[in-house]
C-alpha cells in the first residue's frame, strides 16, 4: 500500500549525489557565459560602452533595462547557477575523506578564487548585495555593504593564496580555465587581487597600494597566463557571442560596430581593427548609438569574435599591465607607467593577432605614446584599456565608471542616463522587500545614477 | 387472513416492465421490490388498504388494493427536471430532489447538437458556476474551472469521471507554451471522450458532492454517464455531419493602407539612404543605387504609398517570380493577411449500436472526425471506439465492462505565443503593409522555398525574423499522435435486497508522441524535437452499498469503500543539436552536432483511500448526509502521509409540507460543509542535482533551482454551501440558487524566493485562497401547447476570489512573467490572477502627459488588471413547433481583463489603422509637426490642465503608439463579451416521409457555433483568445481569430 512506497519520492532520473568537480566546472561555465553573452535580454554592457550598437531595436542602446527585465536575468544566474554551485562544490570537497590534503586545499582555493571573481562582478554591478546571509537557509538575506564585501573578498583571496600548493593537483580537466594547474590559479589569484585593489584606489588609497605592492610581481606575466575560457565549436558549449551573432545560429542581424570605438581606432589606424571588426569595402564605419543602422552599411563584429570556439577572457595579461601602469602613476611603485602601458597595449595587439611591428608602430603614434597622448593618466590609460577590453562589456563598463574615460556621447533619442549600476531586480522588491529597501536607502537610492562606493569621481 | 397481492409494474412510455420498483405497504411495515420482469408478490394483512409504488425516475403512485388481488401498475416517467435520477459521486444514483448539494445536469443531446469535436466547449454557458474558456485553435485546449481558481500553483481543472473512470483534463503543453513562448496547444485530454457516447453529464460543483472522490475532486467533478443498451432491444443511431469554419473578421487586424515598410522615413532624424529618405539605396541588378524596400524592418512606418514610385520589393529578389529583377509600384497590398486563413472543414461521422437480450446489454460506438483548420496544412484525425456491456450472471451477480480507444492524429497544430510558428506574430505585430499575402503564397508554391518578405539583406540571402508564412506552415510543422485507452471491469453482488457490493478496476492510459520540426532555410536554426510520453492510472475500488427502509418514514443508506490509485508518468524529450544535416529528414541522427542527452522524467503516485458515507432520509422531507474519507499518499513524507476529511450535508424538502399548494410544485433548501485534503506533486520532497550537457568530456552538474521540502503536510480546502431550489406553476418556472464559500488553506506550492538564497523556488505549505459566489440556474417555459413550446434556461455565476495569505508575510506570488513587461500574480488582498506592470499616472482620472508629450508612467509593478470575470451567464432558448425545433445560446461574460501583446507591439510598428490617418488639424498625422502633423495625446499635463503638447506621430522608432512610450497598462482590455455561441435548427422528418419501417426517425439540423460576437471591447481580437488551458490566463500574444462554424447534421435512428 501507499504507506510503504517511500521510493516513489525518489527521483529515478536525477542524481542525489554528484562530484565537486562537476559542480565546479558547471559554475565556471555559467560564470563565463553570463559575463560573455551579448544577449540583449541578459547582458547589454557592450551597447552601453558603445563598442557595439543595435541595428533596429534601440531600447538597450538607449539604456532601457526594464523592458526586458535585464537586472534579474543577470542577477539570478550569478547567485543560483554560479555562486551556489561553487559553494556546494566547496562543501563536497571539504567533506571528502579520501582526498589528499594538498589536492583538497588546491581545490578549495580554486573554488574560492573563482567565487571571489563572481562576487566581485555582483558587487560591481549593484553595490550592496546579500553576501553573508546569501546562499544559506535564510529566506530573506540581508544586504551587506559593498565595501565590507570587498574587504572579505580580499581576505578570502589571501587565504586561498596561502593554501595553494603549486606542485600538487587540483581539479584536473574539470578545471575549464587552467586544466587543474594550481600554479596558474595562484597567478590568477594575485592578478584578481590587483584588479580588485585598483577598484578601491580612489576611496582607500593605502589599502589598494599595499595589496598591489604585495601581488604585483606574482601576477600574470604573459598572455599564456590569461584566465581564458576555451569554448568548444558545437552547441551548447560554443561561445554565447556566436549564438547571437553567427549566422550558423541566428538569422538576426542586431549588432553593428559603434561609432565611438570605430572613431578612436580609425584615428590611429589601430592594428586590431581587422581582428575586432569587419570592414565595409575596406572602410571601418560605426553606427550611431540609439538610431537605426542598416546592417550592411556598417562594420560588424569580426569572424574571430563570432567564431563558436572563440575563447572568453575573465582576466588577462594586458589588464594586469594597465593596472601596474596605474599603480606606478598613483604610487610610484613597480616600475614606470609608460613601460607597463606599452606592455599592456602590446599584449593586447599580440593577443588579437597583430604583430610586434604593428604594436611598435602604434605605440610610436603621438596620440598613443604615453608621454604625448592627450589628458591625464586616467584618460590615457582609460582609453587604451577600453580598447583592450573590447568584447568584454562588463569590464569595459566597470573601468569606464572608475576612470570616466573615454568620453562617451549619450545615445541618440535616449531619455535615460548612462547607467552607473544596475537596478535591483524587481523580484527582490516583492520577495526581500525590507532588505532591498534598506540597501537602496543606504546607497542613495536604487537608481542608475547612484555611484558605487568605489566610484568617487 | 393475509392476502397475497401480485402484479406487474410497467412504464407508461415504453410499456416495458420496470425492475426494482419499491412496493410499500401503506400503514404498516413491510414491502418488496419488483423482479427483473417487473413482477412482485406481497403478503398483506387484513385492514391494509393500499400500496405505494416508487422507483427512481418515475412518479410514485399509491393504489387501492383491488378485490381480485391483482394489481398491475403503470408508472409515469418523471420528466420534471428536478425529480430526475442523477448519478452522483462514485456512481450512486439519487433523486435530484433529495440532493443536499448543488448539481446540474446537461443532457447528451445538448452537447452534440452543434457538433463541436471537443464536447467540453459545448458546456459553455450551460452550467452555473462552471467557467469554460475555449480555444480558437484547431484541437486547442479548453479551460474548465469550477467556482474559481482555488490552488495557487496546482491544478485547478475540474475532474472528469466517465462511468467511474477518472479522466484528467490536464493538457501536456509545455511550460514555455503556457507562458507565451514557443509551443503548441495539444488540447485537453477530456476531449478524447466521444460526445455521441454521452448520455448525460452531471456537474457536481462543491466539495460536499465530490468529497468521496478524494483529493482530486476539490475542483468539482464532471460526471459523465455514457449511453447504455436496453434489454431486449436493438437500436442503431447514425450521425453524419459536416461544418465549415471561417474567421470572424472583427477578431483580426485591420491594417492601415497609407504607408509601407520601414522603421524610418524622410521625416525621421535619420532617414534611409535613398534621396527621398524612405528606402534603402543600394546597387542591385547592376542598375546602380536603387530604391529597395527596407526588408529587415518588420514595421510599416516607412514611405507613403505612391503608385508612381517603383521600388525593388521582396518579390524582385525571387528568381522564380515574374517580378524578378523588377521594381514595382509602391502600393498597399491587395490581399492582407486575413486571406491567409482558409475555410476550416470538420466532418464527423458516428454510429452507435445498442441493445441487449434478457440478461445482457451492450453498446458499441464508433466516431470518426476529420478536421482541417483555418491555417494551411493543419488537420486532426480522430477515431474513437467505445464498447460497454453488462451481463447478469445470476439474479444477484452482475458483471460489466467498458473499453474505449481513441486515436488522435494531429498535423500542423497552430503555433502559439511569441514565436515564428505562430503566423500572427507577423500578422498582428511585425508586418509590412505593402506585402500581398497571396503573392507570398504564390512565391512559396513555385519552388517550396522560403521566399520571405523579410529578407535579411539586399542580397536576399535568407529570412531575418519572419519566414514566408506559407513556408512556415508547410515546412515547420508539428505532428502528434495520441493513443488513449480507458475502461473498466466491475462486478456487483447483491446478496440482500438492501445490500450490494461493487468491485471495480478502472484504467486510463495514454501514449503520446509529439514531433516538432524547424526546416533548413528558415530564420531559426533547423531542428527536430520529439517528446514521448506515456501515462497511466489504475484505480481499484471496492464498495459496499446499503439501502434500508428502517421504518416507513426512515430510510438509511450509505456505503463504505476503499480506493487504491496508482499513477505513473514517464516521458522522454530529445532534440537535435546545432541544426539538421540533410534537408527534409526529421530524425535525431540527422543532427549536425552530437545531440545532448535527452531529458527523462519518471513520476509515480500512489494514493490509498478509505471512505464511508451515509444518508438518512425522513419521510421524503429531510435528508442528512455525512461522509468521511482518509487518504494516504506516497507524495507526502512517509511518516505523515495520511489525512482525514469529512463532509456533512442536509436537505429539507419544504414543499412536501405544503402539498396542497397550487403555485409551488417543488421547494428544497440545502446546506452543507465539506473539507477535502490534497497531497503534494510527485517528487517534491527530496533535493536532487541536475546534470547539464557534458563539456568536452567533462561532466557538468548543478544544484536544481527548486528547493524541495521533506516536511510537507497535506493541503486542505474547506467549503460551505447553501442552496434553494423552487419550482412553480406545475414546473413552468423554477430556479436553483446556490451560495458557496471555499477556503483553500495550507497549500503546497513552489513559491518564488529571493534568488540570493541560491534557489528560485521553494516548496512550502502556505497560502489561503478564498472563493465565494452565487450561482443561479433557472428555467421558464413561457409557452407550452401541443404544437408549440418555448423553454428558456438561464445560468448565472458570480465568483469572487481573493488571496488571503501567502508565504512568510510575502504579499505577492508571481505566477508568470509574460513578454511585454507584464506579470501574472496572486497578491494578498487581490483576486487570484492580477496583471502587474507599469501604469499610467492619473490626475482626477485623466492620464498625465509628461513634458515630452508622452504619457507619464507610474512606478513599476503596479496591479493594473484583474483577469477574473465579474460574472458570467448563459441564456439558452429552445423553441419547438411540431417537428421543427430551434435552439440558440447566448453566452455572456462580464469583466475580466486581458493584456494584448499584439497591440503593445503592433501599435508601435505602425500596422494598425490608428497609427495613420489624419490628426486633429486635419493633416496626415505622420507628417512632421513642422508640416502640420503630429498628435496631441488626450490627457492632462502635470498641473492637471488639458495637454497641448504635440508630439511626432513617428520619428526613428519613437512613437506615441505602442510599447516604446507607453506603459503596458495601455494594452489592457476589458474581456467582456456577449456571444451568440451556438444555434441549431432541427427538423425531425415526419414518419410518413421516411417510409421505411426499420427507420425510426431522421433528424436534419442546420447548426452553427460562435456565430456572432454581439458585444466586445477588445480591438481586433476575440476576448476569449488565450494561450491554452491552465492557471495562466489574461494574456494574448499572436491571438488567433475566432472561427465561425456553420454546418449540417443528419441523424438516423433505426
Amino acid at each position: 500500500c501507499a504507506k510503504n512506497l517511500d521510493d516513489y519520492n525518489v527521483d529515478q532520473k536525477n542524481p542525489d549525489k554528484v562530484t565537486a568537480s562537476s559542480l565546479f566546472a558547471n559554475a565556471l561555465k555559467e560564470l563565463t557565459d553570463n559575463i560573455t553573452t551579448p544577449d540583449v535580454n541578459i547582458n547589454v554592457f557592450r551597447f552601453w560602452v558603445q563598442q557595439w550598437t543595435a541595428t533596429t531595436y534601440q531600447d538597450e542602446p538607449r539604456y532601457d533595462m526594464i523592458t526586458r527585465s535585464i537586472p534579474i536575468k543577470y542577477w539570478t544566474p550569478m547567485y543560483v547557477e554560479v555562486l551556489h554551485d561553487f559553494k556546494e562544490s566547496k562543501r563536497i570537497t571539504e567533506a571528502d575523506p579520501l582526498l589528499s590534503a594538498k589536492v583538497k586545499a588546491n581545490r578549495i582555493a580554486a573554488t574560492e578564487i573563482a567565487s571571489v571573481y563572481a562576487w566581485s562582478v555582483v558587487v560591481n554591478c549593484w553595490g550592496d548585495v546579500p553576501y553573508t546571509e546569501a546562499l544559506g537557509t535564510i529566506g530573506k538575506p540581508k544586504y551587506d555593504k559593498a565595501a565590507d564585501i570587498y574587504t572579505d573578498l580580499f581576505k578570502r583571496l589571501d587565504a586561498a593564496i596561502t593554501s595553494i600548493d603549486p606542485g600538487a593537483d587540483s581539479f584536473g580537466s574539470s578545471d575549464l580555465l587552467y586544466d587543474g594547474n594550481a600554479a596558474a590559479w595562484l597567478k590568477f589569484a594575485h592578478s584578481l587581487k590587483l584588479k580588485l585593489a585598483l577598484n578601491i584606489a580612489d576611496v582607500n588609497d593605502a589599502t589598494a597600494r599595499s595589496i598591489i605592492l604585495a601581488s604585483a610581481d606574482k601576477a600574470f606575466t604573459s598572455n599564456a597566463d590569461n584566465a581564458s575560457f576555451r569554448y568548444l565549436s558545437s552547441t551548447p558549449n560554443n561561445n554565447p557571442v556566436s549564438n547571437s551573432l553567427n549566422s550558423t545560429y541566428t538569422s538576426r542581424k542586431d549588432y553593428v560596430a559603434s561609432e565611438a570605438i570605430i572613431k578612436m581606432m580609425n584615428e590611429t589606424e589601430d592594428p586590431r581593427r581587422p581582428f575586432f571588426f569587419t570592414s565595409v569595402k575596406g572602410i571601418y564605419i560605426g553606427g550611431e548609438a540609439g538610431l537605426n543602422n542598416t546592417f550592411a552599411a556598417f562594420s560588424q563584429a569580426s569572424k574571430k569574435v563570432i567564431a563558436p570556439d572563440f575563447e572568453a577572457l575573465l582576466l588577462d595579461y594586458a589588464e594586469v599591465e594597465f593596472i601596474l601602469a596605474e599603480a606606478a602613476e598613483r604610487w610610484g611603485i613597480s616600475g614606470s607607467p609608460a613601460d607597463h602601458y606599452n606592455k599592456g597595449i602590446t599584449a593586447s595587439i599580440l593577443y588579437w593577432g597583430g604583430t610586434q611591428a604593428q604594436a611598435d608602430t602604434y605605440l610610436a603614434l603621438p596620440n598613443v605614446a604615453y608621454a604625448t597622448a592627450t589628458g591625464n593618466f586616467k584618460q590615457k590609460i582609460g582609453e587604451q584599456k577600453y580598447l583592450a577590453l573590447y568584447n568584454r562589456g562588463y569590464d569595459a563598463w566597470t573601468e569606464w565608471r572608475r576612470l570616466d574615460y573615454p568620453v562617451l556621447k549619450k545615445a541618440s533619442q535616449a531619455t535615460l542616463d548612462m547607467p552607473l549600476r544596475l537596478f535591483y531586480p524587481t523580484s527582490e522588491r516583492t520577495l526581500n522587500q525590507e532588505n532591498v529597501e534598506k540597501a537602496s536607502a543606504s546607497m542613495g537610492g536604487d537608481v542608475v545614477t547612484t555611484k558605487l562606493f568605489w566610484d568617487k569621481f | 387472513q393475509n392476502r397475497t397481492i401480485t402484479g406487474t409494474v410497467t412504464g407508461k412510455e415504453d410499456g416495458l416492465p420496470i425492475p426494482g420498483v419499491t412496493v410499500k405497504i401503506m400503514g404498516a411495515k413491510g414491502g418488496t421490490l419488483t423482479n427483473q420482469q417487473g413482477k412482485y408478490s406481497l403478503d398483506v394483512s387484513p385492514g391494509i388498504k393500499s400500496l405505494t409504488f416508487s422507483s427512481l425516475g418515475f412518479v410514485s403512485q399509491t393504489q387501492t388494493l383491488p378485490l381480485n388481488n391483482i394489481l398491475n401498475v403503470i408508472l409515469t416517467g418523471d420528466d420534471q427536471a428536478l425529480s430526475e435520477v442523477v448519478i452522483t459521486a462514485l456512481g450512486i444514483q439519487r433523486k435530484k430532489n433529495e440532493l443536499p448539494y448543488a448539481a446540474q445536469e446537461v443532457k447528451g443531446e445538448e452537447l452534440t447538437k452543434t457538433r463541436d469535436n471537443n464536447f467540453v466547449n459545448s458546456l459553455s454557458g450551460k452550467v452555473a458556476g462552471l467557467d469554460i474558456k475555449q480555444s480558437n485553435m484547431m484541437g486547442g485546449s479548453t479551460n474548465v474551472v469550477m467556482r474559481g481558481f482555488k490552488s495557487l500553483t496546482g491544478n485547478n481543472q475540474a475532474l472528469f469521471v466517465v462511468d467511474g473512470i477518472p479522466v484528467s483534463n490536464a493538457n501536456t503543453n509545455t511550460d514555455d507554451q503556457t507562458k507565451g513562448k514557443r509551443g503548441y496547444d495539444y488540447g485537453n485530454a477530456a476531449a478524447d471522450i466521444n460526445p455521441d457516447d454521452i448520455a448525460s453529464i452531471n456537474v457536481l460543483k462543491g466539495a460536499a458532492a465530490t468529497a468521496l472522490y478524494g483529493s482530486r475532486a476539490t475542483n468539482g467533478v464532471i460526471m459523465i454517464t455514457t449511453k447504455k443498451g436496453k434489454k431486449n432491444s436493438l437500436g442503431i443511431t447514425v450521425n453524419s455531419g459536416v461544418t465549415f469554419g471561417k474567421i470572424d473578421r472583427t477578431t483580426f487586424t485591420k491594417y492601415q493602407n497609407e504607408y509601407g515598410a520601414g522603421y524610418v522615413n524622410q521625416y525621421s532624424k535619420k532617414g534611409y539612404d535613398s534621396p527621398d529618405g524612405n528606402f534603402w539605396y543600394l546597387d542591385v541588378f547592376g542598375k546602380g543605387p536603387s530604391l529597395i524596400t527596407p526588408f529587415t524592418q518588420d514595421a510599416s512606418y516607412g514611405g507613403a504609398f505612391n503608385p508612381d514610385l517603383k521600388v525593388f520589393q521582396w518579390n524582385a529578389f525571387d528568381p522564380t517570380s515574374p517580378t524578378y529583377g523588377k521594381a514595382t509600384s509602391w502600393v498597399a497590398a491587395k490581399n492582407d493577411p486575413s486571406s491567409f486563413y482558409k475555410t476550416a472543414v470538420n466532418s464527423s461521422q458516428s454510429i452507435t449500436l445498442d441493445g441487449g437480450g434478457d440478461k445482457t446489454t451492450f453498446k458499441f460506438g464508433y466516431l470518426r472526425t476529420d478536421e482541417t483548420g483555418v491555417l494551411p496544412n493543419s488537420k486532426i484525425k480522430k477515431n474513437s471506439f467505445n464498447f460497454s456491456g453488462d451481463h447478469e450472471v445470476t439474479s444477484t451477480i452482475k458483471i460489466s465492462a467498458s473499453a474505449n480507444y481513441t486515436n488522435v492524429n494531429g498535423l500542423g497544430r497552430y503555433g502559439t505565443g511569441y514565436d515564428g510558428a505562430n503566423p500572427n506574430q507577423q500578422f498582428r505585430q511585425w508586418w509590412q503593409t505593402n506585402v500581398d499575402i497571396k503573392e507570398q503564397e504564390a512565391a512559396f508554391n513555385r519552388e517550396k522555398k522560403n521566399i520571405t518578405w523579410n529578407w535579411s539583406d539586399e542580397t536576399a540571402s535568407g529570412a531575418i525574423y519572419s519566414n514566408n508564412p506559407y513556408w512556415s506552415r508547410y515546412k515547420n510543422y508539428e505532428t502528434d499522435n495520441r493513443d488513449r485507452y480507458f475502461g473498466n471491469v466491475a462486478m456487483t453482488w447483491k446478496p440482500l435486497e438492501w445490500l450490494d457490493f461493487l468491485g471495480r478496476v478502472t484504467y486510463d492510459g495514454s501514449n503520446e508522441l509529439q514531433e516538432d520540426r524547424l526546416a533548413i532555410g528558415g530564420a531559426d536554426v533547423s531542428e527536430y524535437a520529439r517528446y514521448n510520453r506515456s501515462a497511466n492510472e489504475v484505480n481499484f475500488d471496492l464498495m459496499a452499498n446499503f439501502n434500508k427502509q428502517i421504518t416507513p418514514n426512515l430510510n438509511i443508506r450509505g456505503l463504505v469503500g476503499s480506493n487504491l490509485r496508482r499513477t505513473k508518468v514517464s516521458s522522454i524529450f530529445a532534440k537535435t543539436n546545432g541544426g539538421l544535416g540533410t534537408e527534409n529528414l526529421y530524425s535525431l541522427s540527422n543532427s549536425v552536432n552530437a545531440i545532448n542527452a535527452p531529458l527523462e522524467r519518471y513520476e509515480r503516485v500512489a494514493v490509498d483511500g478509505l471512505f464511508a458515507n451515509t444518508t438518512i432520509g425522513y419521510k421524503e422531507l429531510v435528508f442528512l448526509d455525512a461522509s468521511i474519507r482518509r487518504d494516504q499518499s506516497s507524495t507526502l513524507p512517509a511518516d505523515h502521509n495520511s489525512y482525514w476529511y469529512p463532509s456533512v450535508a442536509g436537505s429539507f424538502l419544504f414543499s412536501n409540507l405544503m402539498k396542497e399548494s397550487t403555485w409551488l410544485s417543488h421547494g428544497k433548501f440545502r446546506i452543507n460543509y465539506a473539507e477535502v485534503g490534497n497531497d503534494a506533486p510527485p517528487l517534491s520532497l527530496y533535493d536532487v542535482y541536475k546534470i547539464n550537457p557534458v563539456f568536452g568530456g567533462n561532466v557538468l552538474t548543478s544544484i536544481t533551482t527548486d528547493k524541495k521540502n521533506p516536511f510537507l503536510r497535506p493541503e486542505r480546502t474547506k467549503s460551505i454551501e447553501a442552496g434553494l431550489e423552487m419550482n412553480f406553476l406545475a414546473g413552468r418556472i423554477g430556479f436553483d440558487f446556490s451560495y458557496y464559500r471555499t477556503n483553500s488553506v495550507d497549500q503546497i506550492m513552489a513559491v518564488d524566493v529571493s534568488t540570493t538564497t541560491g534557489f528560485s523556488t521553494r516548496f512550502v505549505n502556505a497560502g489561503t485562497v478564498r472563493n465565494q459566489g452565487i450561482e443561479v440556474s433557472a428555467f421558464v417555459v413561457p409557452i407550452k401547447t401541443t404544437d408549440f413550446s418555448w423553454t428558456l434556461n438561464l445560468n448565472f455565476t458570480r465568483n469572487r476570489n481573493q488571496v488571503i495569505e501567502l508565504y512568510e508575510g510575502n504579499n505577492n506570488l508571481q505566477l508568470a512573467d509574460y513578454r511585454g513587461g507584464v506579470t501574472l500574480n496572486a497578491t494578498v488582498g487581490e483576486p487570484f490572477g492580477t496583471l502587474r506592470s507599469t501604469d499610467f499616472q492619473y490626475i482626477n482620472g485623466q492620464k498625465v502627459v509628461n513634458d515630452a508629450g508622452y504619457y507619464a508612467q507610474s512606478a513599476p509593478n503596479q496591479v493594473i488588471a484583474d483577469v477574473n470575470p465579474k460574472w458570467a451567464g448563459g441564456i439558452q432558448n429552445n423553441i419547438k413547433y411540431k417537428d421543427l425545433s430551434l435552439s440558440f445560446l447566448i453566452d455572456i461574460k462580464q469583466g475580466g481583463s486581458v493584456f494584448s501583446l499584439d497591440q503593445y507591439y503592433g501599435q508601435a510598428t505602425g500596422i494598425y489603422r490608428e497609427s495613420a490617418g489624419l490628426n486633429d488639424l486635419g493633416n496626415p498625422q505622420r507628417l512632421p509637426i513642422s508640416q502640420g502633423g503630429g498628435v496631441i495625446l488626450p490627457g492632462v499635463d502635470k498641473n492637471g490642465n488639458p495637454n497641448t503638447k504635440r508630439v511626432e506621430a513617428y520619428d526613428n522608432d519613437v512613437t506615441p503608439y505602442g510599447y516604446i512610450n507607453n506603459p503596458p497598462a495601455g494594452y489592457i482590455y476589458d474581456a467582456s463579451f456577449v456571444k451568440l455561441r451556438e444555434a441549431a435548427l432541427t427538423y425531425a422528418l415526419p414518419k410518413k416521409w421516411i417510409g421505411d419501417k426499420a427507420l425510426k426517425g431522421v433528424d436534419v439540423s442546420l447548426v452553427g457555433r460562435n456565430l456572432w460576437i454581439i458585444h466586445k471591447n477588445t480591438p481586433y481580437t476575440d476576448p476569449e483568445a488565450g494561450l491554452s488551458s491552465g492557471n495562466l490566463q489574461g494574456y494574448q500574444s499572436g491571438a488567433y481569430p475566432s472561427v465561425r462554424t456553420i454546418g449540417f447534421n443528419f441523424r438516423f435512428k433505426f
